[in-house]
């Protein structure tokens, strides 16, 4: 018994590196001799199933109730439920990427809160006060890219309106009980109608921060319909950082996916607009933003007529003719800021506002139910109910 | 290898196959969520979160900061039936059947999702 493990050890390969500690090889005291026969045959057998046993408990715990493989965490930030699934990921992992996506999206709720008192408040009254604001290059990057997506919808996305949002009574938590602002008073904001071309943004010459003023005192700030999509790029940018590869930010019903559900792509439903349950799925590709803008979404009922938050800023009310536009793009910035110009652009005007703004999958759900579609967006759709709807495809 | 060192090995290994299937699948069967059957796993304003079984009508009463928030659970699918909030998106979201749907009321600090090997989709967008 002796022999063996003594002429192993000057011999080069793997069984000699494996019994250079004489105190972990199987020797005993006394005089017996095993069939080392046995004694592999103990080895051949026990080293699979020891690797099996490992393999399986390792699968186990990762086993969460949902769904095995994926990390799962729901959340309130941004004003919102913000819900984040983490595939092929473990606990470790899992736990810091939520921490980071969560602090990443208040950090951001703090900086840009349109109502509440706080830095964009403190902005909004230097800038009404016609003061040129010293600002942080990282709050210049926000303010330019607002006003260079503003500027390609047109203006139909506009957070130069936040004076009308107050008019309207939505910068509240809870929606406002009417009734309408009077009339007189929404003539008076569009005779003064500020837009972002009124905003001056300068990088100073370091580069490390700008200015800002404002060229109309009646503007005033509301990133709503931008802001959730910025942060939540913020956020999966900081998710890739940490080397998450598959994930889904979801901040109230609005998301960017990364990667895949490993062995499938990611599935999306799409709720319906016109009633319960969800009118589509689609699987997502690689790296893409799903972003809807719902006349559901926020909204007060006075004297039996519904007024919803999405405001048209040409007319100074809340947009008509459509219930919700869903608007696929790579970046999530960019697909908020559009699924608010269409709303307003409706029915009529979202085609030509799409091709402006550079997006190519659309679908707009006007008043009456019909849907409309482009036919990029239209090949992604799987349509749930039964029957098929009835999909007015048109390109751009 | 002898006939008898495989033998040995295959009896090792099924043993284990069947350990395992006895006390670590089989203990895990017929909880609610398990991914075996659809459940539903609540969450309400006082932070606790618990998980019901889909297959068991039931009533289920709230409480969030504005009031009562009433769940039904019937025929293998859940819903808002009524809340105290203004703008009701967690009764329009209407019944909630396959894993992977999900509905709140924001308000009153309560959801609720489908959990279970239907899974249809990984997330809701509207």
């Amino acid at each position: 018994m002796n022999m063996p493990s003594q002429q192993n050890k000057g011999r080069p390969g793997g069984r000699a590196r494996r019994r250079r500690n004489p105190q972990l090889s199987f020797r005993p005291s006394f005089p017996v001799s095993f069939p080392v026969s046995f004694r592999q045959a103990l080895w051949r057998a026990f080293l699979p199933a020891l690797l099996a046993a490992l393999l399986l408990s390792a699968c186990g715990q990762r086993q969460a109730p949902a769904d095995p493989q994926v990390y799962q965490s729901r959340f309130l930030a941004l004003g919102t439920l913000v819900d984040v699934n983490l595939w092929g990921v473990d606990e470790d992992l899992g736990a810091r990427a939520v921490r980071v996506v969560e602090e990443e999206l208040d950090r951001f709720h703090r900086q840009w809160h349109a109502w509440r008192p706080g830095p964009l408040a403190e902005l909004n009254r230097r800038l009404a006060a016609g003061e040129t604001v010293p600002v942080s290059s990282e709050r210049l990057a926000l303010l330019r890219r607002a006003r260079d997506l503003s500027l390609r919808s047109g203006g139909l996305f506009d957070p130069a309106i936040g004076g009308l949002v107050r008019l309207w009574g939505f910068h509240n938590d809870d929606p406002p009980n009417g009734p309408p602002p009077p009339a007189a008073a929404i003539r008076d904001f569009l005779a003064r109608r500020p837009t972002m071309e009124d905003l001056v943004l300068e990088a100073a010459p370091d580069g490390a921060s700008g200015r800002v003023r404002s060229t109309n005192p009646a503007l005033q700030l509301d990133l709503g319909g931008f802001a959730k999509g910025y942060a939540v790029d913020r956020a999966v940018e900081r998710l890739l950082a940490l080397g998450v590869r598959n994930a889904i930010v979801n901040a109230g019903g609005d998301l960017r996916a990364v990667g895949s559900h490993g062995d499938r792509p990611w599935r999306i439903g799409i709720r319906d607009p016109r009633g319960p349950g969800i009118i589509a799925a689609l699987e997502t590709r690689g790296d893409e933003s799903v972003f809807t803008s719902g006349n559901y979404e926020r909204f007060f009922e006075y004297q039996g007529v519904r007024y919803h938050h999405i405001l048209d800023p040409r007319t100074g009310h809340p947009a008509a003719g459509t219930l919700s536009v869903t608007v696929i793009h790579r970046d999530a910035a960019t697909a908020d800021a559009a699924a608010t110009a269409l709303f307003v652009a409706g029915p009529q005007g979202w085609r030509q506002v799409a091709r402006q703004m550079g997006i190519e999958q659309v679908m707009l759900i006007d008043e009456d139910g019909r849907i409309h579609v482009t036919p990029s967006m239209n090949q992604r759709l799987i349509f749930q109910s039964e029957p098929l709807p009835e999909v007015i495809e048109t390109p751009l | 290898m002898t006939r008898a060192d495989y033998g040995v090995a295959a009896a090792t290994l099924l043993l284990l196959v069947l350990l395992y299937t006895l006390f670590w699948s089989e203990s895990r069967a017929g909880f609610p969520g398990d991914g075996r059957a659809e459940a539903a796993r609540i969450a309400t304003a006082d932070g606790r979160e618990f998980t019901l079984p889909l297959d068991h009508d039931q009533i289920l009463e709230l409480a969030g900061p504005l009031g009562t928030t009433v769940l039904e659970i019937r025929d293998g699918a859940v819903r808002f039936l009524s809340s105290p909030c203004r703008g009701k998106l967690c009764i329009h979201a209407g019944w909630l059947r396959h894993g992977g749907e999900f509905a709140a009321c924001l308000p009153n600090r309560i959801s609720v999702a489908v959990v279970g090997p239907r899974t249809l989709y990984d997330s809701i967008n509207f």
